[in-house]
C-alpha cells in the first residue's frame, strides 16, 4: 500500500470539500442565522487536514494501484463524513458526534435516514448543507474528483470502479476524466431541470434546489418534517416521482439518449427490467390499496406510484404512511428495498442488473438440470456475461445478505425491537432511509442507541460503496506492500 | 468460348467437365501432376501444368481470347490473385472460390465489387443455403425457387405407400386438372429420365415437380406427404455450415439443437445463439441425443467434416425416430451411395459450388438455374426475347429441343403451368427443365448467349 499516494489524494479531496462548504457558509452569513461558526470550523478542519495530507503525500511517489483505489474511496468517504458532520455538531443541532456523523454520512451515501426530530427548526444554511451532501454523494465524490482534480487521473479507473455502483462500469470516453465530466454534466442538467419544474409548481428557490438535490441523488432529505407530503401538491408529487425514476436509471444511458443513441437505450435489458419492475410494483400497490386507503383511482395512482418509485430507487421521500397500508404492500416495498436502482445510477440497493443476472443464472441452473450436456451462457443485452462478472455478482449477493443479517443481529443485540432491527439495517445498507416499525416513513432514527447508530452508519457506507470496496480493507493483504 | 479453370480439385474438375460437355473450349491449369493426369485422361479439355497465379502460365493457356475465368484452387489468395491477373488481361467474367468470410461476409472490407471480380463463391455458404432450402421443405430431396419464389421446383421421394406409386403419368395427369403441376423428371437407380405419359411412378423413385407455390399444400397432399412443418431440428457439427443452418432456423423460431463436441466452440455458438440449445456431445452419443429428444426431430442435418460419421449419425438418428436426415457428403463415391442407405438427401460442397458457378455462367437470357441429382439435369429460368420466332404459337407446335420441357410460365404478376395450348409471348419468363446434352440447345433456341 502506497500511503503517500493515498494521503495525496485524500488531501486533494479535503481541499475540494472545504470549497463546497463555502456555499452554505455564504447562505448562513446572508441569513445571519448564527450557524456560520459551524461552517468555519468544518472549513478549517477540511483545509488543515487536506493541506497536511497533501504535504505528506508530496514525499512519496504518486502512483496508485487498485489496492490504494479501494482505500482512497473508503477513507475519502469517511473523511467527508466526519468533516461534513462538523456543522451539525458545532452549531449544536445534534447532541453527539455519532449523531452528527450518522446524519452527515446518511447524506453523502444518499440514504436519507435522519436523527433530527424537528427539521423545520434548523437554519436554512444547515438544510442546504444536508441537501448538498446528498448531491455530492449521489454521483460520487471520486467521480467528481476525477472530473475537477487533475491529480486524480493516475489510477483513476480503479477508484472509478470502486465507487460507481453496478457489476461493471461503463466508459463513455477513452479517458476516465472525460467520462466523469460527462456524467456530472448530465447530472447537473437533470438537477437544473427539476429545480425549474419545482419552482413552476410554486416552491421557492431554496426548497426547489434542496429537493432537486435530494431527488437526483436518490437521497430523501427534505426541508419539511412531513417530507414531500408537506407541500400537499399533486404537481410536485408527479415531478418528483418522474425525476426519482430518472435518477434510478444508468446515467451512461441518459447520456446516450441525450446524444441521440436511442438504439442503445431501447436495447438495454436492465432498463427494460427496471421499467417493468416499476410498473409491476405500482400495479400491485394500486390493487392492494384500492380496497383500503385509496378508493379514488387518481389518488391511488398518485400515492402508490410515489411510494413505489421512492422505495425502489432508494430515495426515501414520503407522501403517505405506508405502514397503514395492507401488509402485502408493505412486504412488496421491503422486497423493492433489496433491488434498488440500475447500475451506474445514483440509486442504492443491489441494483436491477445484479438481480436480473442472479435470476438468469438460476434459470440457467434449472436448464442445466434438464440438459446435462447443454452449453448455455448467461447473456445480458445479447452478449454473454463473463464468468468472473457472474461470480462477482453471486459473491456480492452473498455478502449483501450476510451484512444485512449480521447488522440485524447486532441491532437486535442492542435491544432494538425485531422489526425495527431488521428494517433499519435493510434501509441503511440499501441507502433508502425509511424502513418499517419504529423507523417507518413518519418516524426517525433519533431514538436508537448510540452504538446502533454507529452500526447503521457503517452499513450505509458499506452499502453505498457496494460492500467489496469497504470489506477488502479488512483483509490484511490489502495493506501489505 | 474459351474457358480457363485454375485448380483441378473436385470443384474444378466438375465444372470443367460440365462446360466441356456443353461444347466450350476448356483449359485446366493445375500444379499437381496426378490431378492433372486424371483431368487429361477423363475430360475433353486441355490440361496445363503450372501456377494459375502466374502471368506466363495464363498466357500459355490463351488468356487473350478467354471469355470466362474460374479460379477454384484450395487457396483463397491464389484464386484472388489469379482473377486479378485475368482482370488485367481483360477477361469479361471472372469467378473465384474463397473460403474466408472476410471476403464474402456482410460488411467485408474487400468484397467482390472492390476486387473487380464478378463472383466470389464461398462453398460453405452455398452448401448451407442448399441444406436450409431442403430442410425447410418437409420430405423434399431437392428444392429450388424460380420467378422470385412464385414457382417451385421440388423433388419428392416415392415410397411404397405413396398414393401415386404405381400410377402412370397419364393417370396422374388426370389429377392435374385440379392441381396444376408438371412432372419434370424421374430419377430411378441413379438415372434421370424425362417421363412420357405411359411411364409409371415406382417406389424408390424420386419425382421432380414444377408447380406454383400456392399449390404446394395440395400437391403434397396428393403425394401423401404430411402437412407437418419443420419445427424440431437437430444440427450435427458446429462448423461454419452447421452454424449457418442452426442460426437460420433459430431466427425462424424453430426448436434447434446444435451438437458439437468441442467445449470452446460450444461456448462461441452459445454466445451467438438466441433460443437454440447447444449440446456438448459427440454426434454418435445416442443416449445423450435420445434424452434431448432426437426421436421427435423433424429433420437431422449432419454437417461435421467427417463424412462417414455424418452418414452413420444420420442413420442412427433415423433409426431412433428422426423423420428425415440430410447429410453433408463430399466423396463422389458416397454421393451416389447415400440415398440407397435411407438418408433423405445429401449435399456436397463440391456440387453446390459447381452449380453456383454454372448458375452464374448461364446469365444473359438465363435468369436462374438449379441442378438436379449431381448435375444430371438442370432447371433454367429464361426470358423470351423480342422477336422470338415461335411466339404466339401453341406450345405443341413449337419444335422444342429434345430432352427439355417447359415447366412453368410467368407473365407479369401471374404464374401458371402451361399446357399444349399455351402460347409464349415475348417478355414471358419460363422455367425449363433440361438434360445436360439439351442445355446448350435450349439456350440457343431461346436466343440466350
Amino acid at each position: 500500500m502506497n500511503l503517500f499516494a493515498l494521503a495525496r489524494v485524500l488531501g486533494g479531496l479535503g481541499l475540494a470539500l472545504s470549497a463546497m462548504l463555502l456555499v452554505p457558509l455564504a447562505l448562513s452569513l446572508a441569513d445571519g442565522d448564527g450557524a456560520q461558526a459551524g461552517f468555519f470550523g468544518a472549513i478549517a478542519a477540511g483545509l488543515g487536514g487536506g493541506a497536511s495530507l497533501l504535504a505528506l503525500g508530496r514525499r512519496g511517489s504518486p502512483d496508485l494501484t487498485h489496492r490504494e483505489g479501494f482505500a482512497v474511496v473508503t477513507l475519502g468517504w469517511f473523511f467527508f463524513g466526519v468533516v461534513g458532520a462538523l456543522p451539525y455538531r458545532l452549531t449544536g443541532a445534534l447532541p453527539t458526534l455519532v449523531d452528527a456523523v450518522f446524519e452527515s454520512l446518511s447524506g453523502f451515501t444518499t440514504t436519507g435516514a435522519t436523527v433530527l426530530t424537528d427539521i423545520e427548526a434548523l437554519p436554512r444554511s444547515l438544510l442546504l448543507w444536508r441537501a448538498t451532501t446528498h448531491w455530492l454523494g449521489g454521483m460520487g465524490i471520486i467521480v467528481l474528483g476525477l472530473a475537477i482534480l487533475p491529480m486524480l487521473g493516475v489510477g483513476g479507473m480503479q477508484m472509478f470502479r470502486a465507487e460507481v455502483p453496478g457489476p461493471t462500469a461503463d466508459r463513455l470516453r477513452p479517458r476516465i476524466q472525460d467520462t466523469a465530466k460527462l456524467l456530472w454534466g448530465v447530472y447537473v442538467l437533470f438537477t437544473a431541470a427539476e429545480t425549474l419544474l419545482l419552482m413552476l409548481g410554486g416552491l421557492d428557490w431554496f426548497e426547489a434546489v434542496c429537493h432537486a438535490f435530494a431527488t437526483m441523488a436518490t437521497g430523501g432529505f427534505s426541508t419539511r418534517n412531513a417530507s414531500v407530503a408537506g407541500f400537499g401538491s399533486a404537481y410536485v408529487d408527479a415531478v418528483i416521482t418522474v425525476f426519482m425514476f430518472l435518477a434510478g436509471v444508468n446515467f451512461a444511458l441518459h447520456h446516450a439518449a441525450l446524444t441521440g443513441g436511442w438504439r442503445r437505450v431501447l436495447r438495454n435489458e436492465e432498463l427494460r427490467a427496471y421499467g417493468l419492475l416499476t410498473l409491476g410494483a405500482v400495479g400491485i400497490l394500486m390493487i392492494a390499496n384500492a380496497a383500503g386507503p385509496y378508493p379514488d383511482l387518481l389518488q391511488n395512482l398518485r400515492y402508490s406510484a410515489f411510494q413505489a418509485v421512492s422505495i425502489l430507487t432508494t430515495t426515501g421521500f414520503g407522501t403517505a404512511d405506508y405502514e397503514a397500508w395492507p401488509v402485502v404492500g408493505q412486504v412488496l416495498l421491503v422486497l423493492l428495498m433489496f433491488i434498488g436502482g440500475c447500475a451506474g445510477s445514483t440509486g442504492g440497493g443491489m441494483k436491477v442488473s445484479r438481480v436480473v443476472l442472479i435470476l438468469k443464472h438460476a434459470w440457467a441452473q434449472l436448464w442445466a438440470l434438464i440438459h446435462p450436456r447443454g452449453v448455455r451462457l448467461v447473456k445480458m443485452d445479447g452478449r454473454p456475461v463473463p464468468p468472473e462478472v457472474l461470480q462477482g455478482v453471486l459473491g456480492f449477493f452473498a455478502l449483501y445478505l450476510l451484512v444485512t443479517g449480521g447488522g440485524a443481529l447486532a441491532m437486535a443485540a442492542l435491544g432494538v425491537e425485531p422489526v425495527t432491527a431488521v428494517a433499519s439495517v435493510i434501509a441503511c445498507v440499501g441507502n433508502i432511509g425509511p424502513g418499517l416499525g419504529d423507523v417507518g416513513p413518519v418516524d426517525n432514527y433519533a431514538h436508537l442507541p448510540q452504538t446502533g447508530k454507529a452500526v447503521l452508519t457503517f452499513c450505509m457506507l458499506a452499502g453505498r460503496l457496494e460492500l467489496f470496496t469497504v470489506f477488502v480493507l479488512f483483509f490484511p493483504g490489502a495493506w501489505r506492500k | 468460348m474459351r474457358v480457363i479453370v485454375v485448380g483441378a480439385g473436385e470443384v474444378g474438375f466438375h465444372t470443367a467437365d460440365r462446360l466441356a460437355r456443353e461444347g466450350h473450349e476448356v483449359v485446366v491449369v493445375e500444379q499437381n501432376r496426378a490431378a492433372l493426369r486424371s483431368v487429361e485422361e477423363r475430360l475433353n479439355v486441355l490440361a496445363l501444368e503450372g501456377n494459375g497465379a502466374e502471368a506466363r502460365v495464363l498466357e500459355e493457356a490463351g488468356i487473350g481470347e478467354c471469355g470466362l475465368f474460374i479460379a477454384v484452387t484450395d487457396v483463397d489468395e491464389v484464386n484472388l490473385v489469379a482473377c486479378l491477373l485475368a482482370k488485367e488481361y481483360g477477361v469479361p467474367v471472372k469467378i473465384a472460390r474463397v473460403r474466408s468470410v472476410a471476403y464474402t461476409g456482410r460488411g467485408a472490407v474487400l468484397n467482390a465489387e472492390k476486387l473487380g471480380i464478378e463472383l466470389l463463391i464461398n462453398p460453405m455458404e452455398a452448401v448451407a443455403q442448399d441444406l436450409i432450402n431442403i430442410a425447410s421443405h418437409a420430405a423434399a430431396v431437392e428444392v429450388a425457387e424460380f420467378a422470385d419464389g412464385r414457382i417451385l421446383f421440388v423433388g419428392y421421394p416415392i415410397t411404397a405407400s405413396s398414393p401415386v406409386a404405381g400410377l402412370t403419368l397419364a393417370e396422374i395427369g388426370e389429377l392435374r386438372a385440379m392441381y396444376p403441376f408438371v412432372v419434370a423428371a424421374i430419377t430411378r437407380h441413379g438415372r434421370t429420365l424425362i417421363p412420357r405419359g405411359d411411364d409409371t411412378v415406382e417406389p424408390d423413385d424420386h419425382v421432380f415437380l414444377v408447380m406454383r407455390r400456392e399449390d404446394l399444400g395440395a400437391v403434397r397432399y396428393m403425394f401423401g406427404l404430411e402437412k407437418r412443418q419443420t419445427r424440431r431440428i437437430f444440427v450435427f457439427g458446429g462448423g461454419a455450415v452447421g452454424q449457418r443452418v442452426a442460426e437460420h432456423f433459430d431466427r425462424e423460431r424453430a426448436e434447434v439443437t446444435l451438437v458439437e463436441p468441442d467445449r470452446a466452440r460450444c461456448e462461441d455458438l452459445a454466445a451467438r445463439a438466441r433460443r437454440a440449445t447447444i449440446l456438448q456431445a459427440d454426434i454418435t452419443e445416442v443416449d445423450v441425443l435420445l434424452s434431448e429428444g432426437i426421436g421427435k426431430a423433424d429433420v437431422v442435418v449432419a454437417t461435421t467434416p467427417n463424412e462417414e460419421k455424418n452418414i452413420l449419425a444420420s442413420l442412427l438418428a433415423k433409426r431412433h425416430g428422426a423423420r428425415r436426415a440430410l447429410c453433408l457428403v463430399d466423396q463422389p463415391a458416397y454421393v451416389g451411395l447415400v440415398p440407397s442407405l435411407g438418408i433423405d438427401a445429401c449435399i456436397s460442397p463440391r456440387l453446390s459450388t459447381a452449380s453456383a458457378i454454372l448458375k452464374y455462367v448461364r446469365r444473359g437470357g438465363v435468369l436462374s438455374v438449379a441442378t438436379v441429382e449431381e448435375n444430371q439435369a438442370e432447371v433454367l429460368e429464361l426470358r423470351i426475347p423480342e422477336g422470338f420466332p415461335w411466339a404466339h404459337r401453341p406450345l405443341r407446335e413449337v419444335p422444342f429441343p429434345r430432352g427439355a420441357l417447359v415447366g412453368a410460365v410467368v407473365r407479369g404478376d401471374e404464374a401458371f403451368i402451361p399446357t399444349g395450348e399455351t402460347a409464349l409471348q415475348p417478355g414471358d419468363r419460363i422455367v425449363v427443365f433440361a438434360l445436360p446434352e439439351a442445355v446448350v440447345a435450349v439456350e440457343d433456341f431461346f436466343g440466350a448467349q
